[in-house]
């Protein structure tokens, strides 16, 4: 397997805080990465520097063996709200990548409409935000990740601010739209059971400083349904990492509260 | 005062919103129309049977009247044609200097600190004040009215255009930001659309402020216009024709704000919920 994602020896000061501190991996073509950990633990500060939105202090991110030092359209961000421009169509939305880069031709809205059908919007690309749900507009979110065709997804707590059975669809459809084209995919939540579900691999962060405390492999075969949450395997990989970062999360909640 | 105008933009831009999307007729609309209705009767009586001096007040009837006659012999023409070509030309003015001012104020923090105490100075000044001073020094023509219109629309146009860049959401540039727009395309493709209904907002509150300053500047001297036929009614103690120069203007107020409520409904569309 050949390496997408390189990270190594990266770290984050904001003053004397040490936000982020040596963290070192390897992500595989066509893996899919989940990040958990407690509030705090700079798993969103580590997406933003892959995606080139943050600088980081010390060490290197390496996409394909090229160091990443700013935004760029080989990446693509599924921001944690939707960010949709409200004065564009669905289609338009998902056409800003390749138009800010340029490259706004027919075969890229050809493309995009195709996105946009997988992501199941297929017949809305005329449709503005306002008159689509929570759901389709993240659903939009990532269509307009995909469009710019980048190497690596980068999804920041994207299913969040959904409600608790409209997460769950999004999840499933997620694994229905990644099995298609297999992108290499780093994925930051809050959700134990949704990194479960949705990875390969989960990266469980600690805090102060924000270091990778352990990596779990999860060998749960693919594709996975939703029943898949209700069998021991997946309550027992669930626990496991819940008693990794639960010391962590008692402290993080103390402290948020102190 | 920063925080005071910008809550003014917001829900002007806001009220616009529910203007432009009321368009058509929401149930119970024949209140308003009988309110007015009721209003007029109230009025005629009030001039014909209880105050019954011309001297001092004009019955709607009378002023349908003075209207017909003043459009007959051309005169309302005239007036009417003054003072919209002032306020006209003033206000294209005003609108292209203010949007480019508030473009300036918001491209930089040093901009931003050295204009702001001069607009919001004169935001803050009844500069319609100073119009003596501009017919003394423009004449009675047209140009010290378009001088004073511009006075009065500018800085709203400019304090709205700066406050519509400057919120716009951190979360859109950053969106943009992550596909590697550059500084011009953030502007082109999320500033400048998510400021536009502040703008609008401005130059809707342009309009008000625009069409008093014609009406003052031409009280304090003009040759024609219809401020200088509500002072020549006025010095004549002709009543009927001052009360037509007052609903012209407020016609005139109206049928503009309406219009702009229609413009707003079709540009800024995303606005309306």
């Amino acid at each position: 397997m050949t390496t997408k994602l390189a990270v190594s020896a990266l770290g984050k000061r904001f003053g004397n805080l040490d936000v982020l501190q040596g963290i070192g991996v390897q992500i595989a073509e066509g893996e899919f990465i989940s990040i958990v950990g407690p509030s705090g633990c700079g798993k969103t500060t580590f997406l933003r520097i892959v995606a080139g939105l943050e600088q980081s202090t010390s060490g290197e991110v390496r996409l394909d063996g090229k160091v990443v030092r700013e935004p760029g359209t080989d990446r693509g961000f599924v921001f944690q709200t939707d960010s949709l421009l409200p004065w564009r169509t669905v289609l338009a939305n998902a056409m800003i990548g390749p138009e800010v880069a340029g490259q706004a031709g027919q075969a890229e809205k050809r493309r995009t409409l195709d996105l946009l059908k997988l992501v199941g919007l297929g017949g809305f690309e005329g449709y503005y935000p306002r008159q689509l749900s929570g759901g389709m507009r993240q659903r939009v979110n990532l269509a307009r990740a995909l469009a710019v065709d980048p190497k690596i997804l980068l999804m920041d707590e994207p299913f969040s601010a959904l409600d608790a059975q409209t997460r769950e669809i999004m999840q499933t459809e997620l694994m229905r739209i990644w099995e298609q084209g297999r992108k290499t995919v780093l994925f930051v939540t809050h959700q134990i059971d949704e990194a479960v579900f949705l990875s390969d691999r989960v990266f469980v962060f600690a805090r102060r400083p924000g270091r990778v405390r352990e990596t779990v492999e999860i060998d749960l075969p693919r594709p996975r349904a939703l029943a898949v949450k209700r069998t021991p395997e997946f309550v027992r990989y669930v626990d496991r990492i819940w008693k990794m970062i639960e010391e962590d999360v008692r402290e993080s909640v103390l402290h948020e509260n102190a | 005062m920063d925080g005071q105008i910008e809550s003014t933009a917001k829900s002007e831009a806001a009220t616009s919103n529910v203007g432009g999307a009321g368009r058509g007729f929401r149930p119970g609309w024949w209140r308003g129309t009988l309110s007015v209705l009721a209003g007029l009767a109230l009025w005629e009586i009030l001039s014909r049977y209880l105050v019954a001096n011309a001297l001092f007040l004009a019955a709607p009837s009378q002023i349908v009247r003075a209207l017909i006659t003043l459009a007959e012999s051309g005169q309302l023409e005239r007036h009417v044609g003054i003072s919209a070509l002032e306020f006209a030309v003033g206000y294209v003015i005003a609108s292209i200097v203010g949007i480019a001012l508030g473009l300036v104020m918001a491209s930089s923090v040093a901009m931003k600190q050295s204009l702001q105490p001069w607009i919001s100075g004169f935001y803050a000044t009844p500069t319609i004040a100073l119009a003596p001073l501009f017919i003394l020094w423009l004449g009675v023509g047209v140009w010290s009215k378009v001088v004073v219109v511009v006075t009065l629309v500018l800085f709203p146009v400019t304090i709205n255009t700066e406050a519509g860049i400057r919120t716009t959401s951190e979360r859109l540039i950053e969106m943009l930001r992550s596909f590697g727009a550059t500084r011009l395309q953030i502007f082109l493709k999320v500033s400048l659309p998510s400021a536009t209904p502040f703008i609008l907002a401005g130059l809707k509150l342009g309009i008000g402020r625009g069409l008093i300053g014609v009406v003052v500047a031409e009280l304090f001297g003009s040759r024609a216009g219809l401020g200088q036929l509500i002072s020549q009614s006025a010095d004549s103690f002709n009543m009927p024709n001052l009360f037509a120069a007052v609903i012209v203007l407020a016609a005139a107020g109206i049928v503009l704000t309406a219009g702009f409520g229609w413009l707003e409904s079709k540009l800024v569309p995303w606005t309306k919920d």
